[in-house]
């Protein structure tokens, strides 16, 4: 592949960096960061307590008392929303990265190793990513007990294989690679060559994936809690005050799609940042 | 002059499907301290295969075997895998054809100096940064401190190549490997890394041992050169001696086919050698270049392809050369 500035010479164009930027990884960036914001900053944005019942002020409508109304018993939705985001932001932030850096790990240490080694953990994510990624997490839920320790584990059993598999064939490409042979050539121990020099080159593939999967993890997350498997009542969370305002959707229109508005915003601007990553200077192409 | 290095029958085969080819069959050579020896040889003749096995670097699928590979009178092929590494990043340096995809590129390559030198050599952070910057200057690179943070991509060939260097001999080694070093070079860079390796080989007194397929290069770096042809070394000698007076039809069609400065411009056709390099899956007992030699006799196909002495330091693989000398059969160099 020619290098940047020949391909300049010969298109006979000025040479000019790739742009870092561009507006998907921009208009993304602000979205998930004000909702990054507002979760951290929750205890000092949210006017009442998440759990603070008033039956008296039961199913208000929004109002400039209650932004976003006020559920069956009273509690104040916009603030049970910022508590709820919270907790999904962290949870989901951990079971997906964790997922990440045990299959990358698992991934790089197969294809660097090769052999029986390679076959196991091969067959092994295979047999993960056959399995339906719902029914295998229900399946751990159900070992574990419901809870958002039942939902951790099991998106994290759940979760690894892909990026095992990613990171097993990305390795594979850079075996070949002569750099990866100087390690060798050097003297260099094996864990130097696979975490210092064959890590850093294939973990951009699964840090651009790992954006598709914190919405899907997001969504499972919710859906555990719509199905009451994940936070248990009364704690706030994005899922369970949806389903907590099911049973008044007609009467009552906030408490269900204010929360899942809320949903639909922080999957959009993860989904662009994921975008803007693939398509701009992030990607690096001239590589 | 001491012996530093030291190759006899030299095997490499890589094994396939059905069966196994071997691309090296038998090969004698042997480096002193302090020299630079030339390997030359046309793609496919086993060269670089050849040197890797003095750090027991097989690609996938090869194996090597040998009656000995000695480096520094110590047996290269018994060391333990712990002894192997340490005589990977302390007795050997290695300098490769294509310096851009040997660099890690996510990486800055002062780092990669500088690295080398924390791992190989021992020093600490500070240390190996400040070393780092003065490999890098004695390897001629201009504003070190500004090419240390620099990217592989953001570096001309030839300053990969120095860089390349600069790891190379960060820790002291005694032989230094280069393979193709100058191959992907536009000649005037070709000469400066070449005249680079000669200072420095002077400096510090490692060996070199230089493999390429262009005797031109050979010509003007090396000592002693080995010329390889289908997996045997069939001639080697002082460079001076091998190119006036070449001891094997092999060497001579080679030397014939390089143009001179003084055809240039003027219609000669270079004579060339007839037919194929041979596929070393095809290769039969004998002398491989009996095919395309003009000087073939009916008992080419028998010869074993030992080096014979033609006169002091200067060996042949080619019987029918050596008759016509009346040289004497000594097997192996004295």
């Amino acid at each position: 592949m020619l290098d940047l500035e020949s391909r300049a010479r010969i298109v006979g164009r000025r040479l000019r960096p790739r742009r870092l930027y561009n507006w998907e990884l921009s208009a993304g960036l602000t979205i998930v960061g004000l909702l990054l914001l507002a979760a951290l900053l929750a205890p000092y944005l949210a006017p009442y307590q998440p759990n603070q019942v008033s039956v008296l002020d039961s199913l208000q409508p929004p109002s400039w008392h209650h932004w976003m109304g006020t559920d069956f018993v009273g509690r104040d939705v916009w603030s049970r929303v910022l508590y709820g985001l919270r907790i999904d932001m962290l949870v989901v932030a951990v079971i997906t990265y964790l997922g990440l850096i045990v299959g990358v790990v698992v991934g790089t240490v197969a294809g660097y190793v090769g052999g029986w080694l390679d076959a196991i953990i091969g067959r092994l994510a295979d047999t993960v990513i056959a399995f339906p990624f719902i029914v295998l997490v229900l399946a751990v839920i159900a070992i574990v007990g419901p809870g958002l320790k039942g939902v951790a584990i099991g998106v994290i059993i759940a979760g690894w294989a892909l990026y095992a598999r990613l990171a097993r064939s990305e390795m594979m490409v850079l075996r070949e690679q002569p750099f990866m042979m100087a390690t060798k050539a050097l003297g260099y121990s094996h864990l130097r060559a696979i975490f210092r020099h064959a890590l850093p080159n294939l973990v951009r593939t699964s840090l651009v994936y790992s954006t598709v999967d914190v919405v899907v993890n997001m969504l499972v997350l919710a859906g555990m809690s719509y199905l009451g498997l994940g936070q248990q009542a009364p704690g706030a969370d994005l899922g369970s005050i949806i389903a907590s305002g099911q049973g008044y959707l007609l009467s009552a229109w906030w408490i269900t799609t204010i929360p899942g508005a809320v949903l639909v915003l922080f999957g959009f601007g993860v989904s662009l940042i994921g975008d803007g990553v693939t398509r701009g200077g992030l990607a690096m192409e001239a590589l | 002059m001491t012996q530093l290095l030291r190759i006899e029958g030299l095997r490499i085969s890589f094994a396939h499907r059905t069966g196994s080819t071997d691309v090296v069959r038998g090969l004698d050579l042997e480096v002193n301290q302090g020299e630079t020896v030339g390997l030359v040889g046309e793609s496919g003749s086993g060269k670089s295969l050849s040197c890797r096995s003095i750090i027991r670097l097989m690609p996938p699928h090869a194996t090597m075997s040998a009656t000995r590979v000695e480096f520094e009178g110590r047996d290269v092929l018994g060391l333990s895998r712990t002894e192997l590494r340490a005589h990977r990043s302390r007795n050997v340096g290695m300098i490769f054809q294509d310096p851009f995809s040997c660099f890690d590129p996510t990486k800055r390559v002062g780092e990669q100096v500088a690295e080398t030198l924390r791992v190989n050599v021992g020093l600490d952070r500070d240390a190996a940064r400040e070393r780092a910057l003065a490999l890098l200057a004695s390897v001629d690179i201009d504003r070190p401190e500004q090419r240390f943070r620099a990217y592989p991509h953001e570096l001309s060939g030839g300053m990969r190549q120095r860089v390349m260097i600069a790891i190379a001999i960060s820790a002291g080694p005694k032989l230094l490997i280069a393979d193709e070093p100058t191959t992907a070079l536009d000649v005037t860079t070709q000469a400066q890394i070449l005249a680079l390796i000669e200072q420095l080989r002077r400096e510090s007194e490692m060996a070199v041992l230089l493999v390429s397929h262009d005797f031109g290069v050979i010509a003007q770096a090396c000592d002693r050169v080995a010329v390889m042809y289908g997996g045997h070394v069939v001639e080697a000698g002082p460079v001076d001696e091998v190119c006036a007076q070449p001891r094997h039809p092999y060497t001579r069609a080679l030397l014939e086919s390089i143009p001179s400065v003084e055809s240039a411009g003027r219609r000669v056709r270079r004579a060339g050698i007839p037919g194929q390099p041979p596929n070393p899956a095809e290769l039969g007992p004998g002398c491989p270049f009996a095919e395309r030699c003009a000087h073939v006799r009916a008992s080419c196909r028998e010869v074993d392809m030992s080096l014979i002495r033609v006169t002091e330091g200067h060996l042949t693989a080619c019987p029918v050369v050596a008759d016509s000398l009346g040289a004497v059969a000594t097997g192996v160099r004295p």
